[in-house]
């Protein structure tokens, strides 16, 4: 049934994109609203397939590529409902789904291929979970961040530009880009540094590979969020490399 | 019993026919009175603005009630019949043109939001008259549920139509809302004034007033509330505002590149926009190439106002769409025959009686 429920939402997710688009080309207002609505309906099949799960494992469901593909896609669409709005971003979800879509339909054939099945942990350490959790929902944070760092780009581009397109008017102003972009990147590192705190706590300290990869995220992302706000780089830069960390982290997951 | 409207709008009659048809504001209780004696007359609205004098009402013979107005009209404003041609809408027609008037699609600026607030205080006038009843109630009340729908489910308003509001529209799309910008205005001109009104009117509070002529600075700079400086000071202010609008009448740029970019080090990552409406060209083009700095001349926005325009054009068929179905599903509600027994209740549409239907919210 969990695959069923992670199928749903992965639709859900694309056509949410797909009406979206269809929206912002036909002129017409009001489906753009509409997407809230669907991510927030895709959130609820991305619950009850991490709830199932999470059963199966008697954890939380992180054990696998797949699951944590799926909790970081849900940690971009809880971020992305929770602040979208109170950051007047609410193109972020439209520009969130096709990276949502992407990381699910990755996870539903590795699944399909190989579903490693239950894996209860021999005993439950509370530490663990939290870790696990903070660091994907940090995750989360830095994905909505390096989106964020996209709409800027496209947003900075129009302007430069001297002929706004479609998306011009639809896109925030680029200060609040520029704010959601530091907002998310404090986020992430608070949740991260959270998830890196509880690890010391754990009845079995992570290997020295996990260790370094969680770290090297943490060390990129305060780097950046200390030059950002001790030398103030311009905002470009700063979308840039929330976009180029967002990457990094990715790439960091295959080691955690 | 039907409805209608007869009227001018700037398509059908040049300003100076308007100006003379134009309804003195205190005078419209006195002829909705007038226009209510005529004929089959039973209910009137007047809406006199600056584009347009429309009357809807409603008779039982709306035929003959239009011809009797015209008259009216011709008598009292004395303007000959030969100058004026009136358009007349009755029934179906008269409606669609109030929802198409309250979208903003019969407007000299396609999409503008002035005319709803116009439309709501001459409905509010004929009723505070007791001149609207059943119909008219009716018919403006879904002419008010239309232009919302219309404004919200369509990008009709969407987009600059002038060279002042594509301005004021970048400096919204760079830095959200204006309210802590500030300003600096280089050349006391018409056009420095007129945008940097605009920016006012979005919120904008701090100006600095720079020109050649300190006088015109300072007389400038009372105008708007704002500081006048001496035009060799203005560069020392450069990396204290947000907004630079440039109208000099100086035969060379002004604004080098090499000024802006040391004043945008000193901005911690704010953002510059910088507005050069003067001709010859007053700010160095390669000023744009500058990270976080937006640089547009005059034809840079008029371009801007133009596509503004042209999108606005290409709405108006998915605006006529969304009144379409909107009539499709509710249908006229002014022309409903009321149920016989509603009739005996006492609310007949020739009451005459002021209504008490109460106006929506806005």
């Amino acid at each position: 049934m969990d695959d069923i429920y992670l199928i749903i939402s992965t639709l859900i997710f694309l056509g949410g994109f797909v009406l979206a688009v269809v929206s912002l080309r036909s002129g017409k207002k009001g489906e753009v609203g509409l997407n809230f609505w669907l991510a927030a309906a895709g959130f609820i099949f991305q619950c009850l397939f991490l709830k199932e799960r999470g059963e199966l494992h008697g954890r939380c469901p992180i054990t696998n590529g797949a699951e944590v593909l799926v909790f970081i896609c849900w940690s971009v669409v809880i971020l992305y409902l929770a602040l979208g709005k109170p950051f007047r971003l609410s193109l972020l979800g439209v520009f969130s789904m096709p990276l949502v879509f992407v990381f699910q339909v990755l996870a539903i054939i590795s699944l399909t291929l190989n579903d490693p099945g239950a894996r209860p942990p021999e005993t439950l350490d509370p530490w663990l979970e939290m870790h696990a959790s903070m660091s994907l929902l940090a995750y989360g944070a830095f994905g909505l961040s390096g989106i964020a760092g996209i709409m800027y780009l496209v947003q900075d581009r129009q302007l430069k530009s001297h002929d706004p397109g479609r998306l011009f008017y639809s896109l925030p102003p680029i200060r609040y880009l520029t704010d959601a972009i530091v907002r998310l990147l404090v986020i992430g590192t608070f949740l991260l540094s959270v998830g890196i705190v509880a690890a010391f706590f754990m009845k079995e300290f992570p290997d020295a590979i996990h260790l370094t990869a969680s770290g090297a995220v943490w060390v990129v992302y305060g780097i950046l969020l200390l030059v950002y706000l001790v030398r103030r780089i311009s905002p470009k830069p700063l979308a840039l490399l929330a976009i180029c960390a967002f990457g990094f982290a990715l790439l960091t997951l295959s080691l955690i | 019993m039907s409805i209608f409207c007869l009227g001018v709008n700037h398509k059908t009659a040049p300003v100076e026919i308007r100006e003379r048809l134009a309804f003195v504001e205190k005078s419209i209780p006195e002829h909705l009175e007038n226009i209510r004696e005529i004929g089959s007359v039973d209910e009137a609205v007047v809406l006199s603005t600056c584009n347009r004098v429309e009357v809807y009402g409603a008779a039982e013979r709306p035929g003959e009630a239009l011809d009797r107005l015209v008259e009216y009209l011709v008598a009292h404003f004395e303007v000959s019949p030969d100058e004026v041609e009136f358009y007349r809408h009755e029934a179906e027609d008269a409606a669609h043109h109030l929802f198409e008037v309250a979208s903003g699609l019969d407007s000299m600026v396609l999409g503008e939001t002035e005319i709803f607030g116009q439309i709501k205080k001459a409905y509010a006038t004929a009723q505070g008259s007791g001149a609207t009843a059943r119909r008219m109630n009716k018919l403006f009340q879904q002419s008010f549920s239309v232009g919302k729908l219309v404004r919200s489910n369509t990008r009709i308003q969407q987009g600059s139509t002038s060279v002042g509001a594509a301005a004021v529209d970048l400096a919204e799309k760079i830095f959200g809302n204006l309210g802590g910008c500030r300003v600096m205005i280089l050349g006391a001109g018409e056009m420095s004034r007129v945008t940097a009104q605009s920016l006012q009117s979005r919120g904008a509070k701090s100006i600095i007033v720079s020109n050649r002529s300190y006088d015109k600075a300072e007389e400038l700079a009372a105008e708007l509330d704002g500081k006048a400086i001496h035009f060799d000071a203005w560069m020392h202010h450069l990396d204290q505002v947000d907004i630079v609008v440039s109208s000099t009448a100086a035969p060379h740029t002004v604004v080098h590149r090499d000024m802006v970019e040391k004043a945008v080090a000193g901005r911690r990552g704010h953002s510059l926009f910088l507005i050069d409406i003067a001709v010859p060209r007053d700010i160095e083009d390669e000023v744009n190439e500058l990270d976080n700095v937006y640089l547009y001349n005059i034809d840079q926005l008029q371009k801007i106002a133009d596509d503004g325009v042209e999108r606005r054009k290409k709405q108006i068929e998915i605006c006529r769409g969304v009144i379409h179905e909107f009539l499709e599903e509710k249908g006229i509600e002014a022309l409903a025959e009321i149920p016989a027994s509603r009739r005996q209740d006492g609310e007949s549409s020739s009451s005459g009686k002021p209504s008490s239907s109460p106006l929506p919210n806005s």
